[in-house]
């Protein structure tokens, strides 16, 4: 089992949720994260007064999958959030040891 | 065993529940159902003997048992009796826990009853609804005597603070969002404990009872007791059935529950809302109507028993409000009666002296709602009122909650019948749509005194009016913001504003979620798609205040609906779309063909024969104004030609007046007008300002009453005089206004903490202009020296945008300097701006 987390833009979240959930997985987890990365904070001069925003607002997803859908589920995620500008995000792909569910106790592919 | 005697008791009753046994009758059966039992238990047990007396407590005694109430126990004994407590204790207690009932217990004499009644209020609370059981009646006699005697009488101011000190600490601990979503039925302000908190002080202090004895005290009127009545009986059987679908005692309204408690009180979806939510409505009112009535009693209570105030003047405000011991009254019906708007002038009035209305007075409000027909909702003296207390309060959601309670705001526009404590049934939207608004009201009057890019809107009233309406289309079957902007459009016109007004205020309602979900929606590098925003928002004025709305309206939301987050967002969008509309601002594409388009509507309204000449008509100047003022600056140009005078032509606008000046441009012309302006006691809000190839100023100001005027009748001849006066100089206008403003009253106290004065001059936002902005504090007279100043250095001003926020003002200036080109020169700019920032140090 795999988790993958992706780091995209915000506005992206709609189109990457619906592509995931037509390839079968509906379980995510996602969260609003601030990015202190390359892409740094902008700058904004308007009326003479300086604004800044030190962070860029950025969408995290979390998906737990098994190891034999990584691939597929990686490309998708890339296709659907990508514009070629920069800022379009991360994905990163980590082993998962064990998935337990709460209520059941069921664990592994069954969990999931 | 005895606990399934108890047990099958139990079952027997919520049977008799399910059959539609429910309300306080359903309670009385619970508590004669326990009394019995606990009766039979002490009668049969041995030890029990003449010097103990079983006694219930608190809800139990008083014959309000809920399902999953506590059995509140007082177990009152003699001293001598102390060795035979044990077998009676364990007789009583044992099958009432055997049989999983929560049971406060206590053992104590009389002695003992008093010392804890002494440390702990809540005792002190239920030993006031001390009933007896069973056991020795003159044991329990002499203990209820004592308790009168020791902690009742001569304590009744210490008992009333006591309780108005929980219940203030009470309603602060379950006010928060968590319990605006799911109410506590009996901790929550509105809920029983407000109603026990009640009838506790009229037992203890007044010896009443019963709500009836209550009334005819005149503690609460007729027409307060019965919706009370209603709210309460209704609250009951909620808390049944709360109970038995919880299985335990628990008097929260849970989420999870919410739903089968509507369908169960047959509430049914309609069009437009969800049953649950109509449901929760009706909860909402209820809680609202307890609130309300305890909060009158209480204040009323303590009035009649508490120490007098200081401050025993009584001071009027103006016909018929006076203030007496800082409290504010409406003291005269027959005057109220004849000029309605009072009733407004009363909230117009708390807002701006931050003083509360007496209880009497809300009552009267209330009283006098058939007042508010539909003349009155036409009057321009009420919409005057209104927006004062929308833009000139303090503490608005205090005023702004007021009326809504008192009903004058649903009365006043009738459409927040709709969505007066309308529930959301998601845990995004905590507050109830009412409240939201009201909320969003305050949010906003936050925001404009914190430092945001986009401040200084001009008009103010729209902005806010906005904030109060942007969810009114709510609970309709169509989407709410569509329905909204209809809605706003025509209490817009209701109100008296001009069309503008009311155009943008339909927009802002209409448009109000656009900046919010476009920027977590969209990608905002796409400036093909940027652009088209900036062409639906059509001005810099627009963006200003739907961005200060869209802010006010997430923080008003609830916890969850605004961070930092979408902050980062919401700003980015709105900065891009700006710097669109900046650019906007001076490329219109199609700018020649408007100005000739202009000057065909403005002949074809003068006629042929009308000897006006157009071709002194700066295309810019056409551009600003519709045909009809056009032709109506022509005509009076006409008048002005034989006249070596200015003309001065006020129009009224509801919330500030629009003065149209004509004169022959000469050097400092503006700055004049302006000392001018603030000699009569008027602040300008924003300025137009345009010189015709012949030499003819035409500038139109906005201006408002300086803060300590209200809209009185000005005198506009005598405004006239002086600057006729001013314009032939003759008149020293320096002297004059340090005159006036020496005596003026200054805010009393401490002043604020005054930001240094800053001048930006700008010669990149606009293609035309240098833009000279002006930050500084805001004194009497400053306009005037600003633009004097201006003067002394030749430089023409074309357009001003003059915007105050509290203490500080932010002044744009387009101008141009004397050979009508941008100001280039560096050193030229800094001598400018180092005049401006002494002036405006002074």
């Amino acid at each position: 089992m795999k988790k993958i987390e992706a780091i995209i833009k915000p506005f992206k979240l709609d189109e990457v949720k619906e592509a995931l959930n037509e390839m079968g997985i509906k379980g995510m987890t996602i969260s609003e994260v601030k990015g202190y990365g390359r892409q740094k904070g902008h700058k904004e001069i308007y009326r003479g007064a300086e604004y800044i925003v030190d962070f860029i607002p950025k969408v995290k997803i979390e998906i737990i999958v098994d190891a034999g859908m990584v691939e597929a589920v990686v490309t998708k995620i890339r296709e659907t959030a990508n514009t070629g500008k920069i800022g379009d995000g991360k994905i990163f792909v980590l082993p998962v040891d064990e998935v337990i569910r709460v209520r059941t106790g069921e664990t592994g592919k069954e969990a999931i | 065993m005895v606990d399934v005697e108890l047990r099958a008791k139990r079952d027997a009753l919520e049977y008799l529940w399910r059959q539609g046994l429910s309300g306080q009758p359903l309670l009385h059966k619970h508590s004669q159902l326990i009394d019995d039992y606990l009766a039979g238990l002490f009668n049969n047990c041995p030890e029990a003997s003449e010097n103990m007396s079983l006694v219930a407590l608190g809800g139990y005694g008083r014959k309000e048992l809920f399902p999953y109430s506590d059995i509140d126990l007082l177990l009152l004994h003699a001293p001598e009796a102390e060795d035979r407590l044990g077998p009676v204790t364990e007789a009583l207690f044992y099958p009432l826990w055997d049989a999983g009932l929560e049971v406060g217990h206590g053992v104590r004499t009389i002695a003992a009853c008093l010392a804890d009644a002494r440390q702990d209020f809540f005792f002190q609370v239920a030993l006031l609804d001390a009933r007896h059981l069973a056991g020795s009646v003159p044991l329990f006699n002499s203990m209820h005597q004592a308790f009168h005697r020791e902690l009742i009488a001569g304590h009744r101011q210490d008992f009333l603070q006591n309780m108005m000190q929980h219940r203030k600490e009470r309603h602060q601990r379950y006010g928060m969002h968590s319990y605006q979503l799911e109410p506590h039925i009996k901790e929550s302000r509105g809920g029983f404990r407000d109603i026990q908190a009640m009838l506790w002080v009229s037992h203890a202090l007044f010896g009443l009872q019963e709500l009836s004895a209550i009334e005819e005290a005149g503690l609460i009127s007729p027409q307060e007791k019965e919706p009370f009545t209603q709210a309460r009986d209704f609250l009951i059987k909620i808390r049944n059935r709360l109970h038995y679908l919880s299985g335990r005692k628990n008097d929260q309204m849970f989420f999870e529950y919410q739903e089968e408690m509507a369908k169960a009180f047959r509430y049914s979806d309609t069009r437009g809302a969800l049953g649950v939510e109509r449901f929760m409505q009706d909860i909402y009112r209820h809680l609202q109507t307890i609130a309300t009535t305890t909060d009158l009693f209480f204040e009323h209570v303590d009035e009649t028993l508490g120490a007098p105030r200081a401050n025993p003047v009584e001071q009027t405000l103006e016909p018929g409000i006076t203030v007496r011991q800082d409290r504010l009254h409406l003291t005269d019906q027959a005057l109220l009666e004849k000029r309605p708007h009072l009733l407004m002038r009363l909230f117009a009035q708390a807002g701006k002296t931050g003083l509360e209305i007496h209880h009497r007075s809300r009552k009267i409000v209330t009283a006098n709602l058939h007042l508010v027909d539909d003349r009155l909702r036409h009057s321009k003296r009420m919409a005057k009122a209104f927006f004062e207390v929308l833009e000139n309060t303090k503490d608005v959601l205090g005023v702004l909650s007021v009326m809504l309670d008192t009903g004058l705001l649903t009365a006043y526009l009738p459409e927040f019948e709709q969505i007066r404590a309308l529930a959301q049934h998601d845990v995004y939207h905590v507050f109830t749509v009412d409240r939201h608004l009201l909320h969003t009201v305050t949010e906003l009057k936050t925001l404009s005194l914190s430092k945001t890019p986009f401040a200084g809107v001009e008009s103010p009233h729209v902005l806010a009016l906005a904030a109060l309406l942007h969810d009114i289309g709510k609970g309709y079957h169509e989407d709410h913001s569509q329905r909204g902007s209809k809605l706003a459009a025509g209490i817009g016109k209701r109100l008296g504003m001009t069309e503008a007004e009311t155009a943008c205020l339909s927009f802002l309602v209409e448009k109000h979620l656009f900046l919010t979900v476009t920027a977590l929606r969209r990608d905002l590098e796409d400036d093909a798609f940027l652009r088209q925003c900036a062409e639906q928002i059509q001005s810099p004025e627009r963006l200003t205040m739907l961005y200060l709305l869209s802010i006010a309206d997430a923080k008003a939301t609830g916890p969850t609906a605004w961070t930092e987050w979408k902050g980062a967002l919401l700003l980015e969008i709105s900065l891009k779309i700006a710097h669109l509309l900046e650019r906007k601002d001076t490329v219109l594409p199609d700018k020649s063909q408007g100005a000739g388009w202009m000057l065909e509507q403005v002949r074809a309204l003068l006629g042929k024969e009308a000897p006006a000449d157009y071709k002194i008509l700066p295309e810019e100047y056409l551009l600003s104004f519709p045909p009809e003022e056009v032709a109506h600056h022509l005509t009076l140009h006409a008048g002005l030609k034989n006249k070596k005078e200015a003309i001065i032509e006020p129009a009224d606008h509801t919330l500030f007046w629009s003065v149209l000046i004509m004169a022959h441009d000469s050097t400092g012309l503006l700055a004049k007008i302006c000392g001018t302006l603030a000699l009569h006691g008027l602040n300008v809000v924003s300025a137009q300002i345009f010189t015709w190839e012949d030499g003819t100023a035409v500038d139109v100001l906005n201006v408002r009453p300086a803060a300590e005027q209200t809209y009185t009748e000005q005198d506009w001849l005598a405004l006239g005089e002086d600057l006729n006066l001013a314009l032939k100089n003759r008149l020293g206008l320096s002297h004059r206004l340090v005159e006036k403003f020496r005596t003026a009253l200054r805010p009393s106290g401490q002043k604020n903490v005054q930001a240094a004065p800053r001048v930006v001059i700008d010669n990149m936002a606009s293609e035309q202009y240098t833009i000279i902005e002006v930050f500084a504090n805001d004194r009497p007279g400053l306009l005037y020296d600003i633009t004097r100043t201006m003067a002394d250095f030749e430089l023409n001003i074309h357009r001003a945008r003059i915007s105050s926020d509290g203490d500080q003002i932010v002044d744009v200036f387009y101008t141009l300097d004397s050979f009508a080109t941008k100001i280039n020169s560096p050193s030229f700019q800094e001598e400018i701006s180092k005049a401006l920032i002494h002036i405006a140090e002074r």
